[in-house]
């Protein structure tokens, strides 16, 4: 995908409900939505009924086919959506698309970062015996989630879209050194949330074959998401610079009444 | 004549007349949420981290001091109390301390298990016990596949947990 400024650049007139109505799908975004579907029917299938149940954690561990590659995901999301600022900022490269796939990225990854959330504080209760407590781990995660939900608002505070550009991928720049903070914090502070098991080789055979359906099914679901999600933000920026556009139209025709 | 002035003015302006009180609504929230949070984080810092050996030895362990500490709960030492609570030993490094507390653990709670036990530690000399007011199990990073050959190992374990703590 080539970043361009399409839809601002766009000077022919198009009817706004017209543009509404153009689809967000194209024949690699349905080829990809498909194989994300066969992927997640895969991951039910592994992770509830192929995959054994836990020496210690029973099935609570099922909870992990979720729960890890949604972490996963919300940090590659947020990784993204730090890159696709930088490029933003980066005057040889600045293109208002760089601009929308972080604000996609950023909201996918609030997405997956709040199942993250919500699986750990379910697994939590099944295994620790509490739904929360203020471990590092889970304390960093959550504030990266509230720092995610903040730059989604400041995306939202208005101005031109060159403004909300500039403004957003700053704070985004700043958002993901949260990232390696989140990652490194069961190392750095002693935790009560687990050590890493898939690099230290903890997990194997078909949990970890379960692991890897799920983190291969959301990574399609993820890039699946932000290609809709940018194209519906390049509509919506189209659409505010057609409003632009008509009130010019009708500020020229009453000087020309005059 | 076409008089757009498109090449020289920034697109346009994302619905101008339009406050954006929900916006700002939100980042107060989230300025208020992540207050919160790190202040929660900070004050629930204040209580240490101790291994069962680190009690009365390391800065903040002290007895009578609010801590979190950790050890692995010994085979054949779970009761429960009078009152609804439980009482067990855990041991960490060779070192024991007897536990109780006033709610029965939940979670995967078992002897031979890793656990946190927020709470102080009271009485003198070697009559130490840990007074807990919540227990957490920490589970450690190792999952291995349920099945009759591991199980017959891992009681094998748990019959040599009372060393290993």
């Amino acid at each position: 995908m080539t970043p361009t400024d399409t839809p601002t650049s766009d000077t022919s007139p198009i009817d706004p409900a017209a543009a509404v109505r153009r689809p967000t799908g194209t024949a690699f975004t349905r080829a990809l939505g498909v194989a994300s579907l066969v992927g997640i029917v895969w991951l039910v299938l592994f992770g509830l009924f192929l995959s054994p149940n836990d020496a210690s954690q029973k099935a609570g561990v099922r909870i992990l086919y979720i729960h890890v590659p949604s972490a996963w995901l919300a940090y590659l999301a947020f990784i993204v959506t730090g890159v696709s600022s930088a490029a933003y900022l980066f005057k040889r490269t600045r293109s208002l698309t760089w601009d929308r796939i972080a604000g996609a990225s950023a909201e996918v990854g609030v997405l997956f970062m709040g199942v993250a959330l919500i699986t750990g504080s379910l697994w939590g209760r099944i295994s620790w015996g509490i739904f929360w407590t203020w471990d590092s781990r889970l304390t960093t995660t959550a504030f990266l989630f509230v720092t995610y939900i903040g730059y989604l608002a400041v995306r939202g505070l208005g101005g031109s879209h060159q403004q909300r550009a500039r403004r957003s991928a700053i704070i985004a720049l700043l958002a993901v050194l949260e990232v390696p903070l989140v990652h490194f914090s069961v190392k750095w502070w002693r935790p009560l949330h687990q050590q890493e098991s898939v690099a230290e080789g903890k997990l194997s055979g078909l949990m970890l074959f379960s692991l890897f359906v799920g983190i291969v099914s959301f990574t399609l679901l993820y890039v699946w998401l932000v290609l809709h999600r940018q194209r519906v933000l390049a509509m919506e920026d189209s659409l505010d610079d057609q409003g632009l556009d008509q009130a010019l139209a009708e500020r020229r025709a009453e000087g020309a009444q005059v | 004549m076409d008089l757009s002035p498109r090449e020289v003015v920034p697109t346009a302006q994302a619905k101008p007349r339009k406050r954006p009180w929900a916006a700002i609504a939100v980042l107060a929230v989230v300025l208020i949420g992540g207050s919160v949070l790190v202040v929660k984080f900070l004050t629930n810092a204040v209580d240490y981290y101790c291994n069962v050996d680190e009690v009365g030895v390391k800065d903040g362990c002290d007895v009578g001091r609010n801590i979190r500490i950790q050890g692995v709960v010994q085979k054949d030492t779970y009761a429960k109390g009078d009152s609804g609570g439980a009482n067990f030993v855990i041991a960490y490094n060779g070192v024991s301390m007897p536990v109780s507390v006033g709610s029965e653990p939940s979670g995967i709670f078992q002897e031979c298990i890793p656990v946190v036990v927020r709470g102080k530690v009271a009485g003198s000399g070697d009559d130490l016990v840990f007074e807990g007011d919540e227990v957490i199990v920490k589970h450690d990073n190792e999952y291995d596949a349920e099945n009759q050959d591991r199980l017959a190992q891992s009681n094998a374990e748990a019959s040599e947990c009372s060393q290993k703590g």
